[in-house]
């Protein structure tokens, strides 16, 4: 059997395959220490099949300690090595300020304070000449400065040290000497790639959250054992899972762990239903996330700030933006309607929750609407409460001089702006056309809003799984494992041979290739070309056509950076069974999914398959 | 007043403001030059038919209040679909130089039909074919001076090469050229699909009714300062002494009167600040002053209302050279109206280094201290006003210039005290590894950057040669092994700190 465990904001979702079987069980989520919610989850689903702890085969976990410990800011007692005259590199970070005109808003506090930057002599040119040597001795005494600040873990970022580590490594040595049991993170390790202030900030990242990831591992490992489960994989940022060990000693790679397991699932979505490309929403109560799968592969990026804070690392492409069904609807000074970002959260959370919200929601629409059926009972015990959400909507109806019926529309097509423009980040704006994709919608409130929105973006296909709830958990299951390696390589002209491409590629599953005209500082990332100069060349011209226009015949062809990965794929699944039953829709059609609405606007049709899932059709 | 519904202005306010995002997307992705790609020191904007700007997506706020002048300067041109226009001619809707705006006008159909407006983005190119490498020359005294002066022309295959081979990196130039064509097909393509949607009559109420909004919210955050007169009082720093710059800030109503009366007439050097800059800097100071939410539209700058001494200093006039005061006469203008309104203020200058020779061009500015603000400290090392672009790596710098950092780090103990604190000023040190020229142009070296409220200053900034302090403004040559370190000013305090007990 396989199990997938995906820790969420409220509910720990774990799923159980046993060949076609697909059961799956909610916990709630226990912030303090999420190992308890897990196994909780998974003893509630292995009770469904009335199964053992032993009958599990494969564990796969996504969880939110390294993303929670992040976004608050509190980490491990770091201390930062970097060349001297360069310990400020990751407060000072791009020098952008957080905020064009809100002049005193501020980047997130730095992990490591200035009296814990420490300072190294030594230092490479960019081409690899030693300006300042740093041996063992003069590595030691840096090891005594930091040991002096008394650390429970040591970030060290030393320029150009992506492609010329000696200094680092010595460092390093010299720091596990002197600081045994301290984690120790190393720039040209935990990143590999130049551009100093995000490979640095990265570092910091990394060894700040590793001892609170470990120990969070270690008690989920412990546990495991104890209850005859096997040791879980870890799901990382990249969408691949990766063994406990090795997370643990990189808590940088596992940030993004949780909605990383959302975009897994689209990719087995993709796969189960044979539709290869993709554009995926999952909308809960407070945020949607959007993620791009193209050719059956989940698209990656580079980097990215995550809670303020940049990680130059491999990982899903996922953009966030706070339109949930808790979005809080409002008239702003203007008099135009806005939705969210303001949330009315769980509690009092929308007015038809009747916890005593009073607030107009998203969520509150869709009643109005008829969406969602007043008197629909919801898990936790909760009935929605018509009439409540109908005052709401109606107090802001009167303000904004519209009918009730108008405004819960406006509540939607304003919600729904605000998702297009998230979708239109994700294609658009990266040279892709959304009319190419199908939409896959999913979270709780997802299914109500796929369609529209389709119809805005001109997509014309629209994809419900009927595991919508706990998709992530499925894709957790099914994720392939993947070790990732990254490396600036900075080859143009004469050094650019078919010898140093093979070279670079030896031994990789997949590579990809990072380059640009010499002089662009954006580099453009190429996959599936073959380990030829002459390949790579006519690739980035078309690549560089397709997104931006025009090639240029006379620049000069940069590598900058090879992306090796290695992998091993996950097991195959399906998508679970549906009713048996190959339902057709017809719109305007409401139609209740197990933990989610599905609303089939008029001109949409279709049924759902096997496995329970949806396809809609615009006519 | 329109008559949009509030449904309807949102969700077609998103739409163009979405457009207008697109099209930075695409011109920061397709750019060569780091001055674009790095820093993002460009902008792109929609125009109706008109020429009233109905959406922008600013990365530096020194274009906010700047394009509409370049649209205006082509308005009466004769337009064709497919047709795009060139300029950067202070005198003729542009800012300096180095900011070339590129206009494509918008048809209903790619072969024409109604003109719906236009798009339009401003880029920062690396060089213009200035005297010096960068063309941001510290001592010209003529616009001819500070590169090639584009009076607005149509922009086609020739145009881009003719240009580009009277300009330094001939390459670089015409591929930043073709990412602002290609910012601007996108802007095309996005308004058409609008004006498809809605209609060209529809699409017209909705920009109209866009560009109402900002109004509204513009005036509602005026009406809600007191009303009254504020002045302030400030200086911009050149070898023969100080130029003064005088404001009279009036909030009457929802209206606001920026009155510069009694500043400093023209300047024989290049601190001049065409007219559209002088309105860019003043709209940023009221943003900041009031909602930074209000759309960035025309709508919101309809309120604000200049009083410029005629041919002064903030009113340049062809043939002055103006290089400096799109960078630091823009900041010092912010700062007074910021002033004027009791903030503490912040590095008030971009630290401008351009090092080259013919083979290179390395331009950067350099952040420095905000200001305190009554509840928060000031962030430091930032840009702090005018401009928001983004360092240079150094990892990226030494890889690709013959120049090597030696220092890079926060300037400790240089912000102003106060029971908040102004942020730090940052220490940057280059070393030229051949002989090249360097060029600067710098502010707040003679007179710190004032706390508020009882707070106290920044340190002003210095900049050192091999140890010995340079003038704000300095062109020379650097051999190989001489160190450029640039300190930057720290941000004002805010309140007075308490006393120890």
């Amino acid at each position: 059997m396989l199990l997938g465990v995906d820790v969420g904001g409220t509910f720990t979702d774990a799923v159980l395959i046993d060949g076609d079987v697909v059961v799956t069980a909610k916990s709630p989520t226990t912030p303090q220490d999420q190992s308890l919610g897990v196994l909780a989850a998974v003893e509630a689903a292995l009770a469904l099949l009335d199964a053992r702890p032993g009958d599990v085969s494969v564990f796969s976990h996504g969880m939110t300690v390294a993303t929670n410990a992040l976004l608050e800011g509190v980490g491990a007692r770091t201390s930062f090595v970097a060349t001297a005259g360069f310990t400020d590199i990751v407060e000072l970070g791009r020098q952008d300020r957080a905020d064009l005109y809100r002049l005193q808003a501020r980047h997130p506090a730095p992990l490591v304070p200035a009296e814990r930057r420490v300072g190294a002599p030594e230092r490479h040119a960019a081409d690899g000449t030693v300006l300042l040597a740093l041996d063992d001795a003069g590595a030691d005494l840096v090891a005594q400065a930091v040991a002096a600040t008394a650390p429970q873990a040591v970030a060290v970022c030393l320029l150009h040290a992506d492609r010329h580590p000696v200094h680092e490594q010595r460092l390093g040595a010299a720091l596990a000497r002197r600081l045994p049991g301290v984690h120790v993170s190393l720039s040209h390790e935990v990143v590999g790639t130049f551009r100093e202030a995000e490979r640095a900030a990265t570092t910091e990242v990394d060894a700040a959250l590793s001892p609170l990831l470990a120990d969070y591992l270690r008690r989920l490992l412990d546990r495991a054992a104890a209850a005859g489960l096997p040791e879980p994989s870890i799901m990382q940022s990249s969408g691949g899972l990766t063994s406990a060990r090795a997370a643990a000693a990189h808590a940088a790679l596992t940030v993004l762990s949780g909605p990383a397991g959302g975009a897994a699932a689209a990719s087995l979505v993709a796969v189960a239903t044979g539709i290869r490309d993709l554009l995926c929403f999952d909308m809960g109560g407070t945020s949607c996330d959007v993620c791009v799968v193209q050719d059956g592969r989940v698209r990656e990026t580079a980097g990215r700030e995550v809670g303020g804070r940049e990680l130059a690392l491999p990982m899903v492409d996922i953009h966030t933006v706070g339109a949930g069904g808790g979005s809080v609807a409002w008239r702003d000074p203007g008099g135009a309607l806005r939705v969210g970002p303001r949330s009315a959260g769980a509690v009092p959370g929308p007015a038809a929750y009747g916890r005593g919200g009073t607030e107009p929601t998203v969520t509150d629409a869709h009643v109005v609407l008829r969406h969602l059926d007043p008197g629909t009972a919801l898990p936790g015990g909760l009935v929605l409460d018509g009439p409540a959400a109908h005052a709401a909507v109606s107090a802001l109806a009167d303000d904004l001089g519209l009918d009730v019926r108008a405004t819960a529309e406006g509540i939607l097509r304003v919600a729904d702006a605000e998702m297009v423009r998230a979708l239109r980040v994700m294609t658009v704006e990266r040279g892709v056309d959304p009319r190419d994709f199908a939409l896959l919608a999913f979270g709780g409130a997802g299914p109500l809003h796929a369609a529209r929105i389709a119809d805005e973006l001109g997509i014309t296909r629209v994809v419900v799984p009927r595991a919508g709830g706990v998709l992530s958990a499925l894709g957790l299951a099914a994720a392939d494992r993947r070790t990732d390696e990254v490396r600036t390589l900075l080859l143009r002209g004469a050094q650019l041979t078919r010898e140093r491409l093979h070279e670079a590629a030896a031994g990789a599953d997949e590579v990809a290739w990072d380059a640009r005209y010499r002089g662009q500082s954006f580099e453009l990332t190429l996959h599936g070309v073959a380990a030829d100069p002459a390949a790579l060349r006519a690739a980035f011209d078309d690549e560089h056509r397709a997104r931006y226009g025009y090639a240029d015949a006379d620049a000069e062809l940069e590598l900058v950076t090879v992306r090796r990965t290695m992998r091993v794929p996950g097991p195959e699944i399906g998508l679970g069974t549906g009713d048996g039953d190959d339902v057709a829709l017809q719109g305007p059609v409401v139609v209740a999914l197990p933990g989610a609405t599905l609303v089939v606007p008029e001109g949409w049709s279709g049924g759902a398959d096997a496995s329970g899932t949806v396809v809609l059709e615009r006519r | 007043m329109s008559t949009l519904d509030p449904v309807a202005l949102q969700v077609t306010g998103g739409a163009l403001r979405a457009a207008c995002e697109e099209m930075g997307a695409v011109l920061i992705r397709a750019a060569h030059s780091s001055n674009i790609k790095e820093r993002r020191d460009c902008s792109t904007a929609l125009f109706d038919a008109a020429g009233e700007m109905v959406a922008q997506a600013e990365h530096i706020p020194v274009h906010l209040g700047a394009m509409p002048a370049a649209v205006a300067a082509v308005l009466g041109e004769e337009h064709a679909p497919g047709r795009s226009w060139v300029l950067n001619d202070p005198y003729r809707g542009g800012t300096h130089l180095p900011d070339i705006t590129v206009i494509t006008p918008v048809y209903e159909r790619p072969d024409g039909g109604r003109l719906l407006g236009f798009a339009a983005s401003r880029a920062h190119h690396a060089d213009v074919g200035a005297r010096v490498p960068g063309s941001m020359p510290a001592d010209s005294t003529t616009l001819e001076e500070e590169g090639v002066v584009i009076a607005p022309r149509i922009l086609d295959d020739a145009a881009v090469h003719e240009l580009s081979e009277r300009m330094r990196g001939p390459e670089q130039r015409r591929a930043d050229l073709r990412a602002q064509l290609a910012a601007g097909a996108v802007g095309v393509r996005r308004l058409q699909e609008l004006a498809r949607r809605l209609g060209v009559d529809g699409l017209h109420a909705a920009t109209t009714a866009n560009l109402d909004y900002a109004e509204r919210r513009a005036r509602a955050c005026l009406a809600a300062l007191p009303d009254g007169t504020r002045t302030a009082v400030d200086v911009l720093e050149v070898a023969e002494g100080d130029l003064e710059l005088r404001l009279a800030a009036t909030v009457r109503g929802d209206e606001i009167v920026l009155d510069f009366s009694g500043s400093a007439g023209p300047h024989a050097g290049n601190l001049n600040c065409p007219l559209a800059v002088t309105r860019s800097a003043c709209v940023f100071a009221v943003k900041v002053l009031t909602d930074p939410d209000i759309p960035p539209s025309a709508g919101a700058h309809r309120p604000i209302h200049l009083v410029v001494p005629e041919g002064s200093l903030l009113d340049a006039r062809a043939p002055s050279a103006v290089a400096a005061g799109n960078v630091e006469t823009s900041s010092r203008v912010a700062d007074l109206v910021l002033a004027a309104f009791g903030c503490a203020l912040g590095q008030g200058t971009m630290n401008n280094v351009t090092l080259g020779g013919d083979a290179f061009t390395y331009y950067e500015t350099i952040g420095g201290g905000q200001g305190a603000g009554p509840g928060s400290d000031g962030p430091s090392g930032v840009h702090v006003a005018m401009s928001n672009t983004r360092n240079t790596p150094v990892e990226a710098l030494e890889l690709e210039f013959p120049v090597r950092v030696t220092t890079y780090a926060l300037r400790r103990g240089s912000g102003g005290r106060g029971l908040h604190r102004g942020g730090e000023g940052v220490v940057r040190e280059f070393e030229a590894l051949e002989p090249m020229t360097a060029s600067l142009i710098t502010e707040r070296r003679r007179h710190a950057p004032p706390g508020a409220d009882g707070g106290g200053p920044g340190a002003p900034g210095r900049t050192l040669l091999n140890g010995r302090e340079l003038p704000a403004k300095w062109t020379g040559d650097l051999a190989a092994g001489d160190r450029l370190r640039v300190e930057t000013p720290g941000g004002g305090g805010y309140g007075t700190a308490h006393p120890p007990v």
